[in-house]
């Protein structure tokens, strides 16, 4: 994809990216809503048109084909089975479209269905269905017609927590066995982490950073980037006592000075705000200058540590990122 | 780029043969009317004299205010008498809610001239009640004219706004009330600080929808009015009588009453649109908790108006078994007034149920699509569409019928004198109804299950015909089916256009009215009545059937 812009009215939804999705990788574009993310899948699927720039599927540009040509297939948010239709023919639907014979038919549908657990549900009609029994039928229905790129449009948002976290192993999985292309689309940055290959992050239309996750992580290139991946500390450098700008610092990446490696710089503060959430515990320590830093530490039992306490707390200065 | 994007050819073909098929139909005999008006009678110079003329004479003027009038009072009863009865259906214990609620909706299928007629059979300078009183030396006031036509708009229009009014109740959230109450709002304050004002633009739309039908309506006034000036009546009598080759006073009257309908139906655009509170009940409110006195009166006051409205259809069906002698009716029972209809004068009959048929199928092919472009798409294109095909609305059928003689009884569409004109001018007046109900069913289908089946690889027309219209099946259905009946029963333009052997039952009532045959208007009243309750009934049980809602 080079240059794909787009803009509605004075907002430029779209502007200029460039990007390439290796073969058989899985590409996520993350982003808060709006960022544009879902207008760029729907330019690969054809259902919005681009005002400049190209897409291409190898050699092949598909920017110009209509969307029925493009042999992509695509997941939606809402699912988007077929109400009047069976699972079965459903999941048939596409491959009828491309005149598939009768007897191959039958057999691709099965094995669908069985990709997808499915194999006894054939007959049944979509209002018998669960939310995430639908979208088993929406991703056998996408990959049956062997597309060249899977598209996933907020597939998991509209299931329970529960079982979304189930599901999204179930796609990476699916993914990975069948080696195909595919490209997601979420606002949820621990299920973009926990499913992508690499990731694109977007805001206001253009890529903010493109890398594994762990990198965007651990490396965000800018303040939008360390904001948006989990929570961070973003803090001037002279508060702790350092040279340079901004500075991202993770909750995690501070600890209690006496847990804490000796290397490591100390800082001195008062605890201000305590949460204990199970197997880990946050606090809000506000520092001399008044500063406040967040820290996640993990659960030990034999800690004691109450509100207005005074602490002294210590950070890895191999995890600090300088952002400007 | 010149091009023209691929998702977008599919609409921009429907738009476009929409927009032919209207300009034809719609636009080019409006036009001609307009056109009519500014011309001399000749046909030759423009002129704005016959408005002047026309506005100049004291009948004409007569005419404007009267219509309006008797319009304005007939919606402000309509609304003061439907507004408590939703109340009441919505939120009291008002025994057998089911079966009123039903009955309610009967007057929007039944024709209100037979309603009038009715009245005029029973209460008439001649009718059955009013000879009976007289043998007992008593007597009333005359139903006919203004008094007579708001009584019989108030008992067959009301549905118009009780019916969204009903609902507009029933979606108000309880919290709503609630949250009032929680204030320390006391319950009649909650009703009228909170309830009303969100239930008041489902009555305000409803209010207008009367107004406006009460401007267009021909048959009630033209057999109630006798010798008072009502605006749609005089345009048919000027465009009847007139000699000269154009006919331009009738053009004024049609272009005077497209006017007053336009202006209210763009007043009702733009003060609604600012004022709507969807508020989508999660929970209903529940039926309040009276003594026993309340439900008794508001069961009474809601069974009262269901049934004064159905009385004059009721009573015309029993009259029409009856024996009749001109217009004297017989105590006997008989079949003799359906023997010509059914028997050697079936032509009408039978006219009535083709003509509904090919309208009711056309509309549908017209109104489905466009239904789905103005649903579907968000731009000048698709308002433009929605603007036009809401047009008819404004449009009194005599008006609409006035044009399409003028239009197409010469030249290369020369339709005069056949069968066809009727079923066109029949779908053009009932497009705006199918457009609306098939939107309203668009809007409810997911946009994504056909950017599914496109993607799969069928194109959109094929996903069009797989996808949407299976899914709009059921819609598509009632919306025919109510076409259909509404059709068998239109008089305005048929009166205008029907000619030789191609008249209908409407026509056979009006012909009967002005030669005093009661017994053959009867009982094509009867069959009118029958012909428009029966699909309703079949299609009720074929959607339950088939769960095709």
């Amino acid at each position: 994809m080079a240059g794909a812009s787009r803009s509605f009215g004075p907002v430029r939804a779209v502007d200029r990216i460039d990007l390439t999705v290796g073969d058989g990788e899985f590409f996520t574009l993350l982003g808060p809503s709006g960022c544009g993310k879902t207008t760029l899948l729907r330019m690969i699927a054809g259902f919005c048109d681009l005002d400049s720039g190209e897409i291409r599927f190898g050699e092949k540009r598909i920017d110009r084909l209509p969307a029925h040509v493009r042999d992509i297939g695509m997941v939606f948010q809402n699912y988007a089975v077929f109400p009047n239709l069976s699972v079965a023919d459903n999941v048939a639907y596409g491959l009828r479209a491309r005149k598939t014979p009768a007897g191959e038919l039958a057999k691709r549908v099965e094995e669908a269905l069985a990709l997808v657990r499915l194999a006894e549900y054939g007959k049944r009609k979509p209002h018998q269905l669960s939310g995430g029994q639908l979208q088993r039928v929406a991703i056998a229905r996408a990959l049956v017609i062997r597309p060249q790129v899977l598209l996933f449009d907020e597939p998991l948002s509209n299931l329970d927590a529960r079982l979304r976290v189930s599901m999204r192993a179930e796609i990476r999985e699916l993914q990975k066995s069948l080696g195909i292309t595919a490209i997601y689309v979420t606002h949820d940055q621990e299920e973009a982490m926990s499913v992508s290959d690499r990731i694109a992050l977007m805001n206001a239309g253009r890529l903010e950073q493109v890398g594994a996750p762990a990198d965007i992580y651990r490396h965000p290139a800018s303040r939008f980037a360390a904001e948006f991946m989990g929570t961070t500390n973003l803090v001037e450098a002279r508060a702790l006592g350092r040279e340079g700008g901004l500075l991202s610092l993770r909750p995690e990446a501070l600890r209690l000075s006496e847990e804490a490696p000796e290397a490591w710089p100390r800082l001195a503060g008062n605890v201000v705000d305590l949460e204990m959430l199970g197997p880990i515990t946050r606090l809000g320590v506000r520092l001399g200058d008044g500063t406040i830093l967040n820290v996640a530490i993990l659960d030990a039992p034999e800690r004691r540590l109450n509100q207005a306490d005074k602490v002294t707390l210590a950070y890895d200065p191999a995890r600090l990122t300088v952002l400007r | 780029m010149l091009a023209i994007p691929h998702q977008q050819r599919l609409p921009i073909a429907i738009a476009a043969l929409g927009l032919l098929f209207l300009a034809l139909f719609l636009l080019y005999p409006l036009f001609n009317v307009f056109g009519a008006s500014f011309l001399d009678s000749e046909g030759g110079a423009l002129t704005l004299g016959n408005y002047a003329k026309m506005l100049g004479r004291p009948f004409y003027r007569q005419a404007i205010i009267n219509t309006l009038g008797i319009g304005i009072a007939a919606t402000l009863i309509t609304t003061l008498i439907s507004v408590p009865f939703a109340f009441a259906l919505a939120r009291l214990p008002v025994v057998g809610r089911a079966a009123i609620l039903a009955l309610a909706s009967l007057p929007l299928i039944l024709p209100s001239f037979v309603s009038a007629y009715a009245l005029v059979l029973l209460f008439g300078r001649s009718g059955v009640v009013t000879q009976w009183l007289q043998s007992m030396g008593l007597g009333f006031g005359s139903i006919y004219g203004a008094g007579g036509i708001v009584v019989v708009y108030v008992l067959t229009l009301y549905p118009y706004v009780l019916l969204p009014t009903v609902a507009a109740f029933k979606a108000v959230d309880v919290s709503m009330e609630e949250a009032a109450q929680n204030l320390g709002s006391s319950p009649l304050r909650t009703v009228r600080t909170v309830i009303l004002p969100i239930v008041l633009p489902a009555i305000l739309a409803g209010a207008l929808l009367v107004f406006i039908e009460t401007l267009e309506n021909f048959g009630v006034p033209f057999v109630l009015a006798e010798d008072m000036p009502i605006f749609a009546v005089e345009a048919f009598k000027l465009f009847i009588g007139e000699t000269s080759p154009n006919p331009s006073s009738a053009g004024v009257l049609g272009v005077l009453l497209i006017l007053m309908t336009a202006a209210v139906l763009v007043v009702q655009r733009h003060f609604l649109a600012s004022r709507r509170f969807a508020t989508n009940a999660r929970r209903t409110p529940p039926l309040l908790n009276v003594g026993r006195g309340v439900q008794a009166a508001s069961s009474l006051y809601c069974w009262a108006i269901v049934i004064l409205a159905l009385v004059p259809f009721f009573a015309i069906v029993v009259l029409s078994f009856m024996e009749f002698r001109g217009p004297v009716l017989h105590g006997h029972f008989s079949l003799d007034n359906f023997a010509p209809l059914l028997g050697r004068a079936s032509r009408p009959f039978f006219n009535t149920l083709i003509f509904a048929t090919a309208a009711a199928a056309c509309a549908t092919l017209v109104g489905v699509p466009i239904g789905y472009v103005v649903a579907r798409q968000r731009n000048g294109m698709a308002t433009l569409l929605d603007v036009v095909a809401t047009l008819p609305f404004a449009v009194a059928g005599t008006v609409l019928a006035i044009g399409f003689i003028v239009s197409f009884n010469s030249g290369p569409l020369m339709l005069t004198g056949g069968p066809l004109i009727l079923v066109l001018a029949y779908t053009v007046r009932k497009v705006p109804f199918t457009v609306r109900s098939a939107s309203a069913i668009v809007h409810q289908i997911d946009g994504s299950l056909e950017e599914a089946s496109i993607s799969l690889g069928r194109p959109p027309l094929q996903t069009f015909l797989r996808i949407v219209v299976p899914l709009m099946l059921g819609g598509i259905l009632s919306g025919a089916v109510l076409t259909w009946v509404t059709v068998a029963s239109e008089l305005s333009a048929t009166i205008v256009l029907y000619s030789g052997p191609w008249s209908t039952l409407t026509v056979v009532m009006f012909q009967s009215l002005e030669s005093g045959g009661a017994g053959v208007a009867t009982a094509a009243a009867s069959i009118l009545i029958l012909v428009s309750i029966v699909p309703i009934a079949l299609l009720y049980r074929l959607v339950r059937r088939y769960g095709l809602d």
